[in-house]
């Protein structure tokens, strides 16, 4: 086993983690097979019978609404001899039936009919498809645990994972978010975990975008996170338990900053937020509007964007990501929301390109960097993540925060990760 | 066109239009922005959509749906030079083939102002990621122009490009496609 506790320290991290295959195995094991997982939206899958395709660390699962509806996170593998039951992305049946010798699973997993079945001696109820042990969700947000060890997900979510879920979610006058109607994936030659860093990065802004603060002029990013070191309010926050998050709320100078709106461009939406939460409490959710941040290990809150972090390989990864989607607004807002949605996140946008390129540059840096140059007699490979250690502040409610541009949120996932892969 | 067949094109008219989408697809290869912009009308509509070019655009998310001003920011953000996904510029060069040209639905007709056509062909980039990876990438596509006439020279109100790929996962796509 890795020496992870070696490996992380409070300030800094071995380059070694971002590219070595060792490494990348005990992850799929430690982080994803025994922790808690996103996997998916209750959305996706309002109807019985419907059904997508996700990963969990590297295992393809199908999460499928039963017809009592119930979810289900089953691994996407007959369990006769392994052929692949779906290969689309997302679809709708009543049962999964594999291409290979026609055995039938039903929705929930169990295996319901074989053909020519007088040369089996096996109960059926042992051939069902493996499965994720725990699933759960919270306000529409489903999560997965492969093995079943890692307790409920509310002690995995924790103050900060709950706090942002919620905060979105009650952005939305019904309570509950929808997903936009697909899912663009970002290929990028890259270890997963710059991702975590990078989306919830304060520091970079001024550069890794710099052309598109210049090109696409925007008080946004101006009030938010640019302005100078100790310009603005803007907080870099470490919630606990790997899910960290940049707080801009004490930026914001006006309501639907956000959104880049104000109330007369979205009268609708307001109106309709005020009816479901009173004049007030709807007022302060304009103010405040979403968070941007990391639910660990692998889901990313980007304001009005949702973004899973899918590790394939040591040196790639897939940043999936789809837009947020309000139930009982009118079509327009939705619409404007997928356009900016389409402006920000994915291949071709005005922002996450310039960070794919930033953290394929990391990997090719760090490619020649192995484990055991750490404790090398010239030690190399190091990096250093301290920006900001000394002024951290524990708040009342338990956060850590220091300022939006140090390195607390880098640091927050770190310690979980050091947590979870040491254990 | 609900029976009536339209006049099919001269071979002038082929050939001219045939020229424009070579040269288009040059400017495009060689990362001259400016020039490339100055083929586009007011109402360009440039879209990558992320599976076939069926339906309504704005219905869902695609890898690009930019209107006319979005293209604009396009531009200027490549022009900026800090733009790091094409800084430098990836070395590319395109097999555009399979050329058919149509008037489209509702044009003149004659060589006059307003003639429309919808443009059609297949394409093939062959991309360099010299920003980081190295990668030789390639981007196979079908590509639907829409090209209208306007003070006698052809511009272009549309170009969509359907990825063979658009299913799956994409690398950065921030060259002019
Ligand atoms: S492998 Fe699925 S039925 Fe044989
Ligand atoms: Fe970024």
């Amino acid at each position: 086993m890795t020496a992870y506790h070696e490996l992380v320290g409070a300030d800094r991290v071995h380059g070694s983690l971002y590219g070595d295959p060792g490494v990348f195995a005990e992850e799929m094991r430690q982080i994803f097979t025994r922790g808690w997982v996103f996997v998916g939206h209750e959305s996706e899958v309002a109807e019985p019978g419907q059904w997508v395709t996700r990963r969990i660390g590297r295992e393809p699962m199908i999460l499928v609404r039963d017809r009592s509806g119930g979810l289900n996170v089953l691994a996407n593998r007959c369990s006769h001899r392994g052929t692949a039951l779906c290969w689309e992305h997302r679809g709708r049946d009543t049962s999964f039936q594999c291409t290979y010798h026609a055995w039938n699973f039903g929705l929930d997993g169990a295996l319901r009919a074989v053909p020519y079945p007088a040369g089996f001696e096996k109960d059926h109820a042992e051939l069902g498809l493996d499965r994720a042990r725990q699933v759960e969700s919270y306000r529409g947000f489903v999560f997965a645990n492969l093995d079943g060890s890692a307790g409920p997900l509310s002690g995995h979510l924790g103050v900060g994972g709950t706090d942002m879920i919620d905060r979105l979610c009650d952005l939305s006058p019904s309570g509950s978010i929808a997903l936009g109607p697909n899912w663009l994936g970002h290929a990028v030659g890259s270890n997963w975990k710059m991702w975590p860093e990078s989306d919830n990065d304060g520091y970079h802004l001024n550069w890794v975008h710099a052309s598109m603060v210049s090109s696409a002029p925007d008080t946004y990013y101006q009030e938010t996170v640019l302005g100078g070191e100790t310009g603005n309010q803007s907080l870099a926050v470490d919630w606990g338990d790997g899910h960290v998050e940049l707080d801009f709320r004490p930026s914001y100078r006006r309501e639907l900053a956000w959104l880049g709106a104000s109330r007369d461009k979205v009268p609708g939406y307001c109106t309709a937020l005020e009816q479901a939460r009173g004049v007030q409490a709807a007022g302060r959710l304009l103010w405040d509007g979403p968070p941007h941040g990391l639910i660990f290990p692998n889901l990313f809150l980007g304001e009005l964007n949702i973004a899973i972090i899918e590790p394939v390989a040591p040196d790639r990864m897939v940043h999936w990501h789809t837009a947020v989607q309000f139930e009982g607004v009118d079509e327009s807002f939705n619409r404007r929301l997928l356009r900016q949605s389409e402006a920000a996140m994915g291949p071709a946008a005005f922002i996450v390109p310039d960070d794919a390129v930033t953290a394929e540059r990391m990997q090719l840096a760090m490619s020649g960097v192995g484990v055991d140059d750490a404790e090398a007699e010239v030690r190399r490979g190091w990096v250093d993540m301290s920006r900001g250690l000394g002024r951290e502040e524990r708040r009342d409610d338990g956060r850590r925060a220091a300022l939006i541009s140090d390195e607390t949120t880098n640091r927050g996932f770190w310690r979980q990760y050091r947590t979870v892969m040491a254990r | 066109m609900s029976g009536e067949v339209a006049p099919p094109l001269g071979e002038a008219e082929q050939r001219e239009i045939e020229a424009f989408v070579f040269r288009e697809a040059r400017l495009a290869d060689t990362s001259q922005y400016g020039e490339w912009e100055a083929l586009v009308t007011d109402d360009m509509h440039y879209w990558v959509p992320a599976g076939p070019a069926v339906g309504d655009p704005a219905a869902g998310l695609s890898y690009i749906n930019d209107n006319r001003a979005r293209l604009a920011t396009r531009i200027r953000q490549l022009q900026t030079g800090k733009r790091h996904a094409q800084t430098p510029a990836s070395p590319m060069c395109r097999a555009v083939t399979n050329v058919e040209a149509h008037r489209a639905e509702g044009g003149a007709g004659s060589d006059g102002a307003g003639d429309e056509y919808v443009v059609t062909a297949t394409q093939v980039v062959y991309e360099l990621a010299v920003q980081s990876t190295a990668r030789l990438q390639l981007w196979p596509g079908r590509v639907t122009y829409r090209l209208r006439r306007v003070d006698g020279v052809l511009r272009m109100a549309a170009k969509t490009v359907e990825l063979v790929t658009a299913s799956e996962p994409q690398p950065n796509l921030t060259f002019l496609l």
